[in-house]
């Protein structure tokens, strides 16, 4: 077998993923049947999806290769005297009682709103060890571009999608495109994983990676934990590509290591073997190619509303006059008039009203110890509202254990339970119109994090600094009084 | 050949304006996901568009969310074809797994304003805007399959009940 692998011609990750996968290889006219690992599931994109199900007198195939979160309409709210979790609103009551429903038919496992292991479904798949190099992982949201990060095959599906892949474990897929992102250079001081993707997405624009799944490669993207590297993967979606992955490596295993759902004893071992097999083989090619150096890359923000549209916290808002592809100045002038910011501006010093720090972007333990870092013995400006939102219940016990919680609470910050929260603003945490945030998440667009709303994305630093000021900040003038 | 009027966009038509996040589960019929269609990109949408009208847009709709809505919205507001000079690649999918043809046709965007009438033969497979001819792609057979049986979850029963095994 091991002789067999290396006559072939040299591959890269995802084809070696992909080939593993493939139940019926595509030919000409016929996409491939790809067989998936791992599906996870939330409350809002399957309710259909399970409807259909039960339309249809369909089961589900593989319950057990199946799991069930909530998280985007739960509320975040600090529990009561009972230490339950009070949800406000009805009709979101009633979709976490259809998730309670549609788990215990279909016998899938759920981690249920107030339950231990309740959060994020993109943090509770790694946090459980359930996300593993080599598998194929679908969930119906974009963001499930995360789980690359362990060199897994990870992408977002439709509900119809979800459906399909509930009733048979499979999905019929054409074989996309393979880019390379490549990151050389070390990182300065104040800027992180969440810089380098912005960075990425501001190069590539935010339909660059369409058709393509992304590897990240290079000494910056190697030097990441592995909560960094999904932080970069997360993103992906949002420069169009369909997944991106990051190659395995002793980073990827210590942190899988001894997690509930990661292998045990002799099968760690053969495991681990596999996984090393996986990372892109000297020689292959990819169908294009991005290179970026990390020592030139600066804390990065947004300022339009799309997650293409950011620039380094230093620059100046480009001006739309400036733009020669018309339907770009026509965006651009669209952006900055929702906005309300004017062109050839810094935004540095900008008045916010809200920081976020949380979403599948930003709210792992990390996230929230670099944030808690550098807020310590310092207070959230008067007049803005920081919220921290841990990103699962697991998340959120270890940060108290480490107390960040009273390092938040004791700076003005909110201290709330685990879910999306105000990266969606489905379930009641929201910007009012007009007002500016700085959040940690992933989305910018129009009306995201509440109608009217404009959100600058950033790193969990930049949010911080921005909260203690109460204006926009450059993290690293922070870090030279803190240091 | 029949006639449509088209409703026209730009660039990076986010799912979140197509159909907010906040209604995915707030609303469930197809009147009312019809109602909320393009609430946040164009006011005027849901309350001007007909059945037959047809979307123009320009590079990367539906970029963001995987939300099925974002298409079925404009399905139930009576949308059937959307043109575009690309897709997201989840957009994409959800149309042709709803039954909703997306194509990719350059060019024609800037010749057309919202409220003109264009022209479509699927069976010649052209579309007419402004007096110009455009050819449209050819869908592979997996994707016609799909478009015939009215999205992936009809083809999908249709192929367990004839038992067949993929």
């Amino acid at each position: 077998m091991a002789s067999e692998v290396k006559a072939q011609r040299p591959r890269t990750l995802f084809e070696k993923v992909w080939a593993n996968h493939e139940v019926r290889p595509q030919t000409k006219d016929l996409p491939a049947v790809l067989y998936i690992d791992l599906h996870l599931v939330h409350e809002v994109t399957s309710p259909q999806a399970f409807s259909e199900l039960r339309a249809r007198g369909l089961k589900v195939r593989r319950p057990t290769q199946t799991l069930a979160t909530m998280d985007h309409s739960t509320p975040t709210t600090p529990r009561n005297d009972q230490g339950i979790i009070p949800v406000l609103d009805m009709q979101a009551a009633a979709q976490l009682d259809v998730m309670r429903k549609n788990a215990a038919d279909f016998g899938i496992p759920l981690f249920d709103l107030g339950t231990a292991n309740q959060g994020i479904v993109h943090v509770i798949g790694p946090e459980q060890g359930l996300t593993q190099p080599g598998m194929t992982i679908v969930c119906g949201d974009s963001h499930t571009s995360t789980h690359g990060a362990f060199g897994a095959l990870a992408f977002g599906i439709g509900t119809s999608e979800v459906a399909h892949v509930l009733a048979t474990q499979c999905l019929i897929q054409n074989k996309p495109k393979t880019m390379a992102i490549r990151v050389d250079g070390r990182l300065g001081p104040g800027v992180t994983a969440k810089d380098i993707i912005l960075a990425i997405i501001a190069k590539i624009g935010v339909g660059g990676g369409t058709g393509y799944v992304v590897e990240y490669m290079g000494e910056a993207i190697r030097s990441l934990s592995m909560e960094g590297r999904m932080t970069i993967c997360n993103m992906s979606i949002e420069g169009g590509a369909r997944a991106g992955m990051v190659a395995p490596d002793d980073t990827t295993f210590e942190y899988i290591a001894g997690r509930p759902a990661a292998p045990k004893g002799e099968a760690w071992d053969r495991a681990v073997a596999q996984w090393r097999e996986l990372p892109t083989d000297e020689g292959a090619t990819f169908d294009a190619e991005v290179t970026l150096d990390a020592n030139e890359l600066e804390p990065m923000i947004t300022y339009g509303t799309n997650p293409g549209m950011g620039m380094p916290i230093t620059g100046y808002i480009p001006d739309p006059d400036q733009e020669r592809d018309p339907s770009k100045k026509l965006a651009l002038d669209k952006a900055l008039r929702y906005m309300d910011l004017r062109p050839n501006e810094p935004l540095l010093g900008k008045k916010i009203d809200v920081v976020f720090v949380g979403s599948c972007t930003n709210s792992r333990i990390s996230d929230l110890r670099e944030a808690a870092r550098m807020i310590q013995g310092r207070k959230v400006a008067e007049g803005v509202r920081m919220m921290v939102v841990p990103g699962s219940q697991q998340v959120k016990r270890q940060a108290e254990a480490e107390g960040l919680h009273e390092i938040f609470k004791a700076a003005g910050a909110e201290w709330r339970e685990a879910g999306c929260s105000m990266c969606i603003a489905m379930n009641g945490d929201q910007l009012q119109p007009g007002q500016y945030a700085v959040s940690t998440s992933n989305r910018n667009f129009e009306g995201r994090q509440g109608k009217g709303g404009r959100t600058f994305l950033a790193s969990p630093l930049t949010a911080v600094a921005t909260a203690i000021n109460g204006v926009i900040t450059d993290p690293r003038e922070m870090m030279e009084m803190a240091y | 050949m029949t006639r449509h009027r088209v409703w026209v966009y730009g660039d990076d038509v986010n799912t979140d304006v197509i159909f907010p996040g906040k209604y995915t589960y707030t609303l469930k019929t197809p009147a009312e996901l019809a109602a909320h269609a393009l609430e946040d990109l164009d006011p005027a949408f849901a309350a001007g568009v007909r059945p037959g009208d047809i979307i123009v847009a320009g590079r990367n709709w539906g970029c963001g969310s995987s939300r099925e809505q974002a298409v079925t919205a404009l399905k139930h507001a009576g949308v059937n074809i959307l043109i575009a000079e690309s897709f997201s690649g989840l957009y994409f999918r959800n149309c042709i797994n709803q039954g909703v043809l997306p194509l990719v046709i350059a060019g024609l965007r800037n010749l057309v304003q919202t409220g003109d009438e264009i022209e479509v033969d699927l069976e010649a497979g052209i579309v007419v805007a402004a007096g110009q001819q455009f050819a449209v792609p050819t869908l592979s057979p997996s994707v016609r399959a799909i478009l015939d049986a009215g999205g992936l979850v009809p083809m999908l029963q249709a192929r367990f009940a004839a038992g067949a095994s993929s």
